[in-house]
């Protein structure tokens, strides 16, 4: 079973990830980047869900260091946040994000969907 | 579960609930998950309009941009549709810096808090029978 981390701080939106993702996929929790950074490194996922609003170091921040990390750098990373005003998709992809997806999660099918894709990609070797 | 909206009036007489959110969390985890997100906003909602209060007091437009984004997505994801509106009205003015008219905004969220709690409460407790 694939495993995805999940870097968000707050616990019903950890709850709710875990249930859509139970049975699918190995969950891993980080509540904030400090851990997640740490994490990552130590157990290597192959997808990370990504929340933008969290306190300290940001999602671009964890983002930036990711990319800039040999080891971390060819992560596919999923975007996961209510940020979700006009431009926002393109400013995040173009940050290096290789997808988006806005909550509130209305539709599993497209946050699905998006992982099976980045994860596929990450496994060719595409990103 | 149905899709109805209740209108509590006021805000351009916009939809103050939308049950569609329960019935979606319904299919997303049963009335387990249901039962658990209603127990974790009625806990959290409270802190993060205090959060956001403190912001005000502080003079810290990030703090209280911070506590209403969190606001807004958990109300969103509950069908707490009038508490998301005054979220993100309140998140938008503080995003910008300016923190004039969102101390109206946090008074009108705390108000709005009981509603949403007690039709939260009768919601749970229609799927687990006391």
């Amino acid at each position: 079973m694939n495993t995805v981390a999940v870097v968000e701080d707050n616990a019903d939106n950890r709850l709710l990830l875990q249930a859509i993702l139970d049975g699918l996929y190995e969950v891993v929790e980080y509540e904030n980047g400090v851990d997640a950074l740490a994490g990552l490194a130590a157990h290597l996922p192959d997808l990370v869900l990504l929340d933008i609003s969290l306190p300290g170091m940001d999602g671009n921040e964890i983002l930036a260091r990711i990319r800039a990390d040999e080891t971390l750098r060819r992560l596919p990373v999923i975007a996961l946040t209510a940020h979700a005003m006009a431009g926002d998709r393109e400013k995040y992809l173009a940050a290096g994000f290789n997808d988006y997806i806005t909550k509130p999660i209305v539709d599993e099918t497209l946050l699905l969907g998006a992982m099976e894709k980045w994860i596929a990609a990450g496994r060719a070797g595409t990103i | 579960m149905t899709d109805t909206t209740e209108s509590t009036g006021g805000d351009n007489e916009l939809p103050s609930t939308d049950a569609t959110a329960l019935d979606r969390l319904k299919r997303f985890g049963g009335g387990k998950l249901l039962g658990e997100m209603i127990s974790l906003f009625i806990v959290a909602a409270p802190e993060r309009i205090a959060a956001a209060r403190a912001g005000l007091d502080a003079h810290d437009a990030n703090a209280t941009e911070m506590a209403l984004h969190s606001l807004k997505s958990s109300s969103a994801q509950l069908g707490a549709m009038k508490m998301q509106r005054l979220s993100e009205a309140g998140e938008r003015l503080a995003h910008g810096g300016s923190l004039d008219g969102v101390d109206s905004i946090v008074q009108d969220l705390a108000r709005e808090f009981p509603r949403i709690q007690q039709w939260l409460e009768t919601s749970r407790n229609a799927e687990t029978p006391q």
